[in-house]
C-alpha cells in the first residue's frame, strides 16, 4: 500500500509540474502584453511601460519563468498585477468559498444518491424506480444555471429563507455559512445525484445477482447486513463518479459563483483572465491541481481498501 | 421561471428549518438634509474594489468603494466641474503653470493624524508614482507645502484636465503612516465619511463600513450604514434587489419593466459611445479613410437609431457626437448632420473615385460581437468589404491601434476639456497617432482651444465639435446610457466618466 501511495505522489508531482510549465508558457503566449488590460482603456503607452517595468514582463521569457518556478517551488507564487496582493493570501481567502460549495455539493450528491441508487438497485422495476428514473431525466436535462435562477427566485427573493447572493465564512456564522452555500450547492448537486444513482443502482443490481449474495442469505444474515456487503461491492462504480464530479465541480463553480457572487475561485479565475493577471492564473492553475491529484489520490486509495487487487495496477 | 418549487430543494430547505433573512430596511426620517429615506444604504456594485490603494485603484467602479474611506482633494459636480472638497479653494496662476490649493483644517485620519499640508503633499507624491492614479500627473514637475493649510501643484506645461482628473478619483488623500508601511491594499486608512469594517468585511463579496463620527461634511453622507456588494452578474444583482439585500444597483436596462413595477426610482445617463474608430485621417495606413468623403460615407451608412435598438436596448442617444448629450458642448442640430442614408452613401464613395468600394481589415473581438452584424451589414451594403481577424479582448486593445478602423465602445467625460484630450489629442490605445494636427480644419480649432480660457475656450470646444462631425473624424452610431435602480427613498445622480458615481452622489429622498 506504501508503494502504491507513493507512487500515486509522484505521478501527481509529475502532473502538476508539467501543467504549470504548460500553463505559464501558454498564458504568456495568449496575452502577449497584458498591460493594456491590467491598466484600463485610459492608460498611455507611457503608464503601460512603467507597469511593465514594475511587474518584470521587460525581462526575458525564461528569466521570468525561472524566478516564477523558484519561488513557486517555496510556496510563493507572488503578486497579483491586478491589486499587488500577494496571490496566495487571496487564494487562501477564495478557496474555502469554492471548497464549501464543492464539497457540501457533493455530499448532498453522494447521501441522495446513494440513497436513491440503493433503494432502486434493490427493487429494480418497483413504482419508486420508475419514478426516480423519470424523475432522474428530468433532472438531468435541466441546465444548472436555470435551476439556479429558479431556486433563487423562489426560495431567497419570494420566501427569503436564504441570501440571493453572497457567501458568508463559516468563522463569522455557521448558520450564516450554511445559509450561503445551500443554493448553490443544490444547484451543482442535482446533476449528480441522477449519474450517482443509476451508476449504483446497475451496480447493486449486478451484485445482488450474484452466487455470494444467496450463500449470504441463505445462511440467515439480515437484509441489513447483507445490503452493507452488497454496497460495498457496489460502490466503487459510484465512488468514481463522486470522486469525477468533485473535480469537475471545482471548474463547474464558476457559472454558480457568477450567479450567486461568491467571491471564490470561479470568479477569481474569470477576473483573472480578463485582466490578464497571469501570476493569479498560474496560483489558481496550480492549486487546482493539487486538488485533482488529491482526490485521485484519496479515490485510489478508497479503491484500493474495497478492493485489495487495485493495488498491483 | 418563477414557479418550479423543486421537491429536493424543499427538502433541504425544511431540514435546515431557517428563518428569515431580508436586509432590507424600512425607510425612516434622516437627519440633515430633511428627506427622507433609508438608514442603509446597500450597494450593489458591478466590479469587486480593484485595490483601496488609490494608486493602484481604477475610477470606474472603484468609486463608491474608495470614497467612503477617503476624502478628495476635489471632487467633481455633476456636469464634470471641479468643486471643492479637502481643497477649499484653488488658483491657476496667470502663466498656467502652477496651481494654489487651500487645504482644510478640521479633517483628520482616522488613524487620529491631522490632515495637513505635509500629508497632501505625500499623497499627492504618491499618487503621481502611482501606475494608475498617474494618469492626472502626467505634467506635474513638484507637490510644495506653502503653509500648514496651502500646497502648490507646480506644472511642467499647462494642463486645463489636471483638475477634472483629481475630482474624477486621483485625488484620494491617504494617511501618511500607511503609505510609509505599504499597508493601504489591505487597512485603508483616510479621514472619509466612512471607515473600512475588517472583522465583518469579506473581500470579493461584501464590503461594511462604520461611519465615521463628527465627519466634517456629514450632510453630504446621510446613510448611518453602509455595505458595499460586488455582484458581476446583472441577474444576480437583480435578484439580491428583490430579496431586499441591497438597495442600490447598477443596473441592467432589461430589467428597466420590473424596476418600473416595483416602483424603484430609476435614473440614467449617457456614459459610452459606440461607433467606429478611425485611427487614420491621413490614409496612411488606408488609402480612402484620408478622403473627407469617404469617412462621411461610413457615416451615412450607418443607422445609428437602429443599432442602439437591436443592440443596446434603446438605452441611449442616437448621435454622431463624442460629447456627451446633455452637456454644454453636444448640439443635438448636429444629429441629423449623417441621418441614415445609404444611397447618399454611396454616392459620397463613388465621389471619392470608390464606385466599387474598398477592401479593409478590421480586428474583432468576443466583447465586439454584438455589434459586428449591423457593421457587416452596413459596410457590405456600402461596398466596404471587410475581413475580420479575431482576437482576445486584452489583444484588441493591444492590436486596435495598428488598424485604420475599427469597432469600439468608449467610455466619456463629463469635462469638455478632458474629452478633447482624450477623443482627439492625446496619445490613447484607440488614439495611437493623433493625427489632428494634420488636417487643416481641425488642428487651428485644437490649437485655439488649448489656448483659450473660459467661456472662449468653451466657444471653442463647440466649434471643434461641430468640425469633427463635419470632418467624420469617427462613425458615431450611438452614447449608450449607465441605468441604476434605486429602492424607494434613494436618489442617485449618474456622473458621466464615473461608470459607478462616488457616494456624494448617492442621497436620501
Amino acid at each position: 500500500m506504501l508503494l502504491f501511495t507513493a507512487k500515486r505522489v509522484l505521478s501527481g508531482l509529475v502532473l502538476l509540474i508539467a501543467v504549470s510549465i504548460g500553463t505559464f508558457f501558454l498564458a504568456h503566449l495568449a496575452i502577449s502584453d497584458p498591460t493594456a488590460s491590467l491598466l484600463g482603456t485610459t492608460a498611455s503607452p507611457a503608464q503601460q511601460a512603467a507597469l511593465a517595468e514594475k511587474i518584470g514582463l521587460d525581462r526575458p521569457l525564461l528569466v521570468q519563468f525561472w524566478d516564477w518556478l523558484s519561488q513557486a517551488a517555496q510556496l510563493d507564487f507572488g503578486v497579483s498585477w491586478r491589486n499587488f496582493q500577494p496571490v496566495s493570501e487571496q487564494l487562501a481567502v477564495k478557496v474555502p468559498v469554492t471548497l464549501s460549495v464543492v464539497t457540501f455539493a457533493t455530499l448532498i450528491t453522494a447521501v441522495i444518491g446513494v440513497a436513491f441508487g440503493m433503494i432502486t438497485g434493490l427493487r429494480p422495476g418497483t413504482w419508486f424506480d420508475r419514478g426516480i428514473k423519470g424523475i432522474s431525466v428530468v433532472l438531468f436535462a435541466l441546465p444548472g444555471f436555470w435551476v439556479s435562477l429558479v431556486l433563487v427566485m423562489w426560495l431567497a427573493v419570494q420566501l427569503k429563507w436564504f441570501p440571493a447572493v453572497g457567501y458568508v465564512p463559516p468563522t463569522q456564522s455557521v448558520d450564516g455559512w450554511l445559509r450561503s452555500i445551500t443554493l448553490p450547492a443544490i444547484s451543482l448537486a442535482l446533476g449528480g445525484i441522477v449519474a450517482v444513482a443509476e451508476q449504483l443502482r446497475n451496480a447493486v443490481i449486478a451484485q445482488s445477482r450474484q452466487d455470494w449474495v444467496r450463500t449470504l442469505r441463505s445462511r440467515g444474515l439480515s437484509s441489513a447486513r447483507v445490503n452493507l456487503h452488497i454496497l460495498r461491492n457496489a460502490s466503487p462504480a459510484a465512488l468514481t463518479v463522486i470522486a469525477l464530479m468533485f473535480v469537475g465541480l471545482l471548474s463547474g463553480a464558476i457559472v454558480v459563483e457568477q450567479i450567486f457572487s461568491l467571491p471564490g475561485l470561479g470568479q477569481l479565475t474569470n477576473q483573472s483572465s480578463q485582466n490578464g493577471d497571469i501570476p493569479m492564473l498560474l496560483g489558481i492553475t496550480v492549486i487546482s491541481i493539487v486538488f485533482v491529484v488529491l482526490i485521485n489520490l484519496l479515490l485510489d486509495l478508497v479503491l484500493g481498501w474495497i478492493n485489495p487487487k487495485v493495488r498491483v495496477a | 421561471m418563477k414557479r418550479m418549487p423543486l421537491a429536493l430543494a424543499a427538502a433541504v430547505a425544511a431540514t435546515l428549518a431557517l428563518t428569515s433573512c431580508s436586509g432590507g430596511t424600512s425607510p425612516s426620517p434622516s437627519d440633515g438634509s430633511g428627506a427622507e429615506g433609508p438608514d442603509a444604504l446597500n450597494i450593489g456594485n458591478f466590479l469587486d474594489v480593484t485595490s483601496w490603494d488609490p494608486s493602484l485603484a481604477d475610477i470606474g467602479f472603484d468609486g463608491p468603494y474608495l470614497s467612503a474611506v477617503y476624502d478628495a482633494l476635489i471632487a467633481l459636480d455633476a456636469d464634470g466641474a471641479p468643486i471643492p472638497s479637502l481643497a477649499t479653494e484653488w488658483t491657476v496662476a496667470d502663466d498656467d503653470l502652477s496651481i494654489d490649493l487651500d487645504i482644510r483644517t478640521d479633517a483628520v485620519f482616522s488613524d487620529g493624524t491631522p490632515v495637513d499640508a505635509d500629508a497632501v503633499v505625500k499623497s499627492l507624491e504618491y499618487l503621481k508614482a502611482g501606475p494608475r492614479s498617474g494618469e492626472a500627473y502626467l505634467n506635474v514637475a513638484s507637490f510644495e507645502k506653502v503653509d500648514d493649510d496651502t500646497i502648490s501643484i507646480r506644472l511642467t506645461q499647462r494642463d486645463d484636465t489636471i483638475l477634472y482628473l483629481m475630482g474624477l478619483g486621483r485625488s484620494y488623500v491617504m494617511s501618511p503612516a500607511s503609505i510609509e508601511a505599504g499597508t493601504l491594499g489591505k487597512e485603508p486608512i483616510g479621514s472619509g465619511p466612512y471607515v473600512l469594517d475588517s472583522t465583518t468585511s469579506i473581500a470579493g463579496a461584501e464590503y461594511h463600513f462604520t461611519k465615521t463620527a463628527d465627519y466634517w461634511d456629514a450632510e453630504t453622507y446621510p446613510f448611518s450604514e453602509l455595505s458595499i456588494f460586488p455582484i458581476t452578474d446583472a441577474t444576480a444583482r437583480h435578484n439580491a434587489m428583490l430579496s431586499g439585500q441591497i438597495n442600490v444597483q447598477y443596473g441592467d436596462v432589461a430589467n428597466l419593466e420590473q424596476a418600473e413595477q416595483q416602483g424603484w426610482n430609476v435614473a440614467q445617463r449617457v456614459s459610452g459611445w459606440a461607433g467606429l474608430v478611425i485611427t487614420d485621417h491621413t490614409g496612411a495606413k488606408s488609402e480612402p479613410l484620408g478622403k473627407l468623403e469617404v469617412r462621411q460615407a461610413l457615416n451615412y451608412a450607418f443607422d445609428g437609431a437602429a443599432v442602439l435598438a437591436a443592440v443596446g436596448s434603446g438605452a441611449g442617444v442616437s448621435t454622431n457626437q463624442v460629447f456627451p448629450d446633455g452637456g454644454d458642448i453636444n448640439d443635438p442640430a448636429l444629429n441629423e448632420t449623417y441621418a441614415y442614408n445609404m444611397d447618399k452613401a454611396k454616392e459620397l464613395l463613388a465621389d471619392a473615385g470608390y464606385p466599387d468600394g474598398f477592401a479593409i481589415s478590421m480586428p474583432m473581438s468576443p466583447i465586439f460581437e454584438m455589434w459586428k452584424p449591423s457593421a457587416e451589414q452596413a459596410l457590405k451594403e456600402l461596398g466596404v468589404t471587410v475581413t475580420w481577424d479575431n482576437m482576445q479582448m486584452p489583444d484588441y486593445q493591444l492590436n486596435a491601434p495598428n488598424y485604420p478602423m475599427f469597432i469600439s465602445f468608449l467610455a466619456m467625460d463629463g469635462n469638455d476639456v478632458a474629452t478633447v484630450a482624450r477623443q482627439v489629442t492625446s496619445v490613447q490605445w484607440f488614439n495611437p497617432e493623433p493625427d489632428y494636427a494634420k488636417n487643416d480644419v481641425i488642428a487651428p480649432l485644437v490649437e485655439k482651444v488649448q489656448t483659450e480660457r473660459g467661456d472662449a475656450q468653451t466657444a471653442a470646444i463647440e466649434e471643434l465639435n461641430k468640425a469633427l462631425v463635419d470632418q467624420a473624424w469617427w462613425s458615431v452610431w450611438y452614447q449608450a446610457n449607465n441605468t441604476y435602480y434605486m429602492a424607494t427613498g434613494i436618489q442617485l445622480q449618474p456622473v458621466v466618466g464615473m461608470m459607478f458615481p462616488t457616494l456624494r452622489y448617492i442621497s436620501q429622498g
